[in-house]
């Protein structure tokens, strides 16, 4: 028997890390650049199928797997953000939302593309001398993207980037009145984003060997946005606290309970009214007396 | 004509508290449920039209007190946050209270069956629909325009803290028009059981179509939720009927377009 | 605790006594001891949490029959609710595979969910008995020696609908159906025997799915059209929207409405009403069947549940008969994999649909009739009267390379 009684927890794990992954990309637009997208799915999912096209049909390779993925989402992304940026609020909630419906749309009647049952039989990559179909190989190959992915925005958040990034949340106004080209920044982040979740989405299909329009669903979005504000937003450790708990919960509580939502829905509207820095915000006032 | 009622709601709400509120279609899930209810016990649609939108502005009115109130500071991202919280919250509350099962009534006995216009049958009861989202954007229409209480609300939509300087009590106004809001959801979500029966994920479901009206109407505007919901009612019925293919496009589609023509919405006031 | 007890049913008290009473050698009681885990995939929130519901329900009301033991073994019933998302069930799926280490695998509701669990189930050679989802392939090029399917597949209480529908009701058809794969197996296969029988589609329209408020478009076009018949497959409460409009347009008096069972099943029967009046469905089952096993079945489900059963809820009983029955030839024992697939194989019961066994060249159940059935009133409720029945329905299952 290939499948031991163990491996359960190391697969949440991983889930938990894709999840994060996901989740960070979200908080450099909610958190740090004050945009909250309600069509983030859209890269998480064209990540996923572009990643299960280049792995079934063309090669099992890392280009396939993560590149190609990453790259198509950026694309798309630059589309999207270019439109999408040129409104504000609500209307830039609806504008994100109504591009991910329509690739949801596009996904779930096209044939080869599954329709609407997905695409089975993902392919993971073969790398030299690894075999990614051992659940530790797997694990560290997921590691690695997700440190990379955190480095990456660790990076960009630090940068004088970064720092515009969050002025443009707190006051728009005045960073276009000192001379910054506000959409243009908002553009870029738009893209960074957008690749790095698509990079989350193409490894989310190698993990299950499947997509599904689902994926490209703007309650995906939903998900990882109240992954976002349970961890606590502008922040990267965050978001993946929030990925933890919020994965955690739905596999533990939901075995116990049929009433998951409603404690989910509970646990977030408390968040959101008595600690807006999230479970990251708690967990810091707590260490605070003592630091 | 549901997605008026549904559209107004909550561009009068956004126009006052500048609150995205997507917990509007919690409401009209809570109000064909309530309606259900009240029906089930009365026997008479009519008694749980009436009864049905009070007991969701109560709702409403708690919610607003309770919860929103202590965010007004914090700006309107965390408020959209808060209201998206209450979806989860309310859909499940609305089954363990009530069940998932799909449940119906029937029309009341004078609009059950169909008139002829035309070659064609139509149903009465969507035509007393067509009449009653009507005859609501008209009194509506007088309120605003034609009395005190409609000033002071234009007045606030236009310029709050201006209107709280004049001395009108905004946080009383602010529940009150919340309230009304969540009870015109209401009566839509009674008015749609005969047509579309209920269950727990309605409100969810239509959530997205009613967002889109109002973002193409513009928000704020209680013209451009009729504009709205015309355009997509005819947008979507059109494209239902002859490119089947497309028809899961068609609404994003024209949402994509009038928001790039016009980021505001048809009728839409410039954002601060 | 209340929770935790409802959602693992742990066998009646005395399970270990019947153990011990059977008095087995030291080492086989040991692995004998060991509870029979079934782990549940199904859903219990979102749109498809009633059938999640009944499928459980059927299957509790087979295990209590049998007081919690069978061969020795206490039943426990894990739970997992998928959420109608094919994500969230492939994460549930590989916790009761991995970490729960299930005996029996029971679920899912929806085909999304089928498809995405389908290659996990595959490689962790996980027996798996299907409860509801119906998609075609899973009998056919995407079948496997460690799935089963106790329910139905979407094939099946169609194709038997084309030839009766063109000899009884009428030769025009307009057919309208959710756009995704259930909708487009259904269609297909209605349209397998209609045609050959002289039948003619005069239109064909595919709905908005998983969302559809307003089917007004579509009636207005069927209005204008008026072919003699409607053929539909709809679920759920796109079914009670479907019906209700169908008869708010006018529509009954001129087209007679026929369609796949689950249009008219009895979890949506009561809120349709009246508009439900007259429709002709052909399905598996039927509340009515007059057979010692379903008057039994629909006795002691209503005495336990106080509701009536309905199609679900006999997958639902079949599935854990067949768990019982398997079990039983096996002596208890779930560790040699293949005498177990084979004893599952060779399962024969009666059901409260007729006489149950497995088709083995596809592993999909061969329905022992699809009735023909027509919404009447009976006793003051509504019910689907059977008015013809077809035997020994089996999908063709092209494609599919077990050893039959």
């Amino acid at each position: 028997m290939p499948w031991v009684a163990g491996t359960y927890p190391v697969k949440l794990a991983q889930e938990i890390l894709i999840w994060g992954i996901f989740a960070m990309s979200l908080d450099l637009l909610v958190g740090y650049a004050g945009m909250i997208s309600f069509g983030h799915s859209a890269f998480f999912g064209l990540g996923g199928y572009v990643a299960a096209l280049c792995l079934k049909h063309w090669s099992p390779s890392l280009a396939s797997a993560v590149l190609l993925p990453a790259v198509a989402a950026g694309v798309a992304g630059l589309v999207i953000g270019y439109l999408s940026i040129r409104v504000s609020g609500v209307y830039f909630i609806m504008l994100t939302l109504a591009f991910s419906q329509m690739l949801y749309a596009a996904a779930f009647s096209t044939e080869w593309l599954g329709s609407s049952d997905g695409l089975p039989g993902v392919p993971r990559p073969s790398l030299p001398g690894v075999d990614l179909n051992l659940t530790p190989a797997f694990h560290l190959y997921v590691m690695v993207f997700f440190a990379l992915a955190g480095v990456a925005l660790d990076r960009i958040v630090r940068s004088p980037f970064g720092r515009v990034l969050r002025g443009i949340d707190d006051n728009a106004h005045r960073m276009a009145a000192v001379g910054y080209a506000v959409n243009r920044f908002k553009l870029v982040a738009f893209v960074v984003a957008a690749v790095i979740a698509g990079l989350a989405g193409s490894l989310y299909a190698q993990f299950n060997g499947y997509v599904s329009p689902e994926m490209l669903f703007w309650t995906t979005s939903g998900e990882a946005l109240l992954m976002v504000i349970i961890g606590g937003t502008r922040t990267l450790a965050g978001p993946v606290l929030g990925a933890a708990a919020f994965i955690g919960l739905q596999s533990l509580v939901s075995s116990y309970t049929e009433r998951w939502m409603l404690i989910l829905g509970a646990v977030f509207i408390g968040f959101v009214l008595w600690a807006p820095a999230g479970l990251l915000g708690l967990v810091q006032e707590g260490a605070e007396p003592r630091a | 004509m549901l997605l008026f009622l549904l559209s107004v709601g909550l561009t009068l709400i956004f126009g006052m508290l500048d609150v995205i509120n997507l917990a509007h279609g919690s409401f009209y899930t809570l109000g064909a449920y309530a309606g259900l209810a009240i029906a089930a016990v009365t026997g008479d649609f009519w008694i749980a039209l009436a009864l049905a939108p009070v007991v969701v502005a109560a709702v409403g009115a708690l919610i607003e007190r309770g919860c929103l109130r202590a965010l007004y500071a914090r700006g309107p991202n965390a408020q959209v946050l808060l209201t998206f919280g209450f979806i989860y919250l309310f859909d499940d509350l609305v089954k363990w209270i009530w069940g998932a099962h799909v449940r119906s009534m029937p029309p009341p006995a004078m609009l059950a069956g169909s008139v002829a216009l035309g070659a064609l049958r139509f149903p009465s009861y969507r035509l007393f629909v067509i009449v009653f989202g009507l005859a609501v954007a008209g009194l509506l229409w007088l309120l605003l325009e034609r009395t005190r209480l409609g000033a002071i609300l234009r007045a606030g939509v236009y310029d709050r803290e201006m209107t709280a300087g004049l001395g009108v009590n905004v946080h009383r106004v602010f529940t009150g028009v919340f309230a009304v809001g969540a009870a015109l959801a209401a009566v839509a979500g009674v008015i749609a059981v005969p047509i579309q029966a209920a269950y727990p994920g309605m409100g969810v479901e239509i959530l997205v179509r009613t967002l889109i009206v109002v973002v193409i109407g513009g928000l704020g505007s209680l013209k451009g939720s009729l504009a709205g919901s015309l355009i997509l009612g005819q947008a979507e019925t059109f494209g239902k009927a002859w490119f089947p293919d497309t028809s899961m496009f068609i609404i994003y589609g024209v949402m994509v377009l009038v928001l790039l023509a016009r980021p505001t919405g048809l009728f839409g006031r410039e954002l601060r | 605790m209340e929770r935790l007890t409802r959602r693992r049913f742990l066998g009646g008290a005395g399970a270990a006594a019947a153990t011990a009473a059977l008095g087995p050698p030291a080492r086989r009681a040991s692995a004998q001891a060991k509870p029979l885990k079934i782990g549940l995939v199904l859903p219990y929130s979102n749109v498809y949490a009633v059938l999640g519901e009944s499928i459980t329900e059927g299957m509790r009301l087979v295990f209590e029959r049998e007081s919690w033991t069978v061969a020795g073994r206490k039943v426990e019933l894990l739970r997992e609710d998928d959420e109608v998302s094919p994500q969230v069930g492939l994460r549930k799926t590989k916790k009761l595979i991995e970490s729960d280490a299930v005996d029996f695998l029971v679920g899912p509701v929806s085909s999304g969910v089928l498809a995405a669990i389908r290659d996990t189930v595959h490689q962790a050679r996980q027996i798996l008995i299907v409860a509801n989802a119906g998609n075609d392939e899973i009998s056919r090029e995407r079948c496997s020696k460690y799935i089963f399917r106790a329910s139905f597949s979407n094939w099946q209480p169609n194709w038997p609908m084309g030839a009766w529908v063109a000899a009884h009701v009428g030769k025009e058809a307009h057919l309208i159906a959710p756009k995704y794969s259930a909708g487009f197996d259904m269609m297909k296969a209605f349209k397998e025997t209609f045609v050959p029988a002289g039948g003619r589609v005069v239109g064909e329209d595919y709905t908005p799915f998983p969302v559809n408020e307003d089917f007004a478009p579509f009636l207005t076009k069927i209005n204008q059209a008026a072919p003699r018949v409607v053929y539909a497959f709809f679920s759920g409460s796109q079914a009670v929207r479907f019906v209700r409009q169908y008869d708010e347009f006018g529509l009954r008096a001129r087209s007679k409405l026929c369609g796949a069972g689950f249009l008219t099943e009895t979890d949506v029967l009561p809120a349709e009403g009246k508009s439900a009046l007259g429709i002709i469905t052909g399905h598996f089952y039927s509340t009515l069947l007059d057979n010692p096993t379903n008057r039994q079945f629909v006795r002691e489900f209503r005495e336990t549940f106080k509701k009536t059963p309905d199609g679900f809820a006999v997958q639902g009983y079949d599935t854990a008969q067949t768990i019982v029955h398997a079990l039983k030839a096996t002596g208890g024992d779930t560790q040699n994999k293949d005498r177990l697939i084979e004893a599952v194989r060779r399962v024969e019961f009666d059901s409260p649909r007729g006489r149950f066994r497995f088709d083995p060249k596809t592993q999909n159940v061969i329905q022992p009739f699809i009735y023909i059935r027509e919404v009447r009133e009976v006793g003051g409720e509504l019910a689907n009267v059977v008015i013809d029945q077809v035997a020994n329905v089996k999908d063709p299952g092209t494609g599919c390379t077990l050893p039959g």
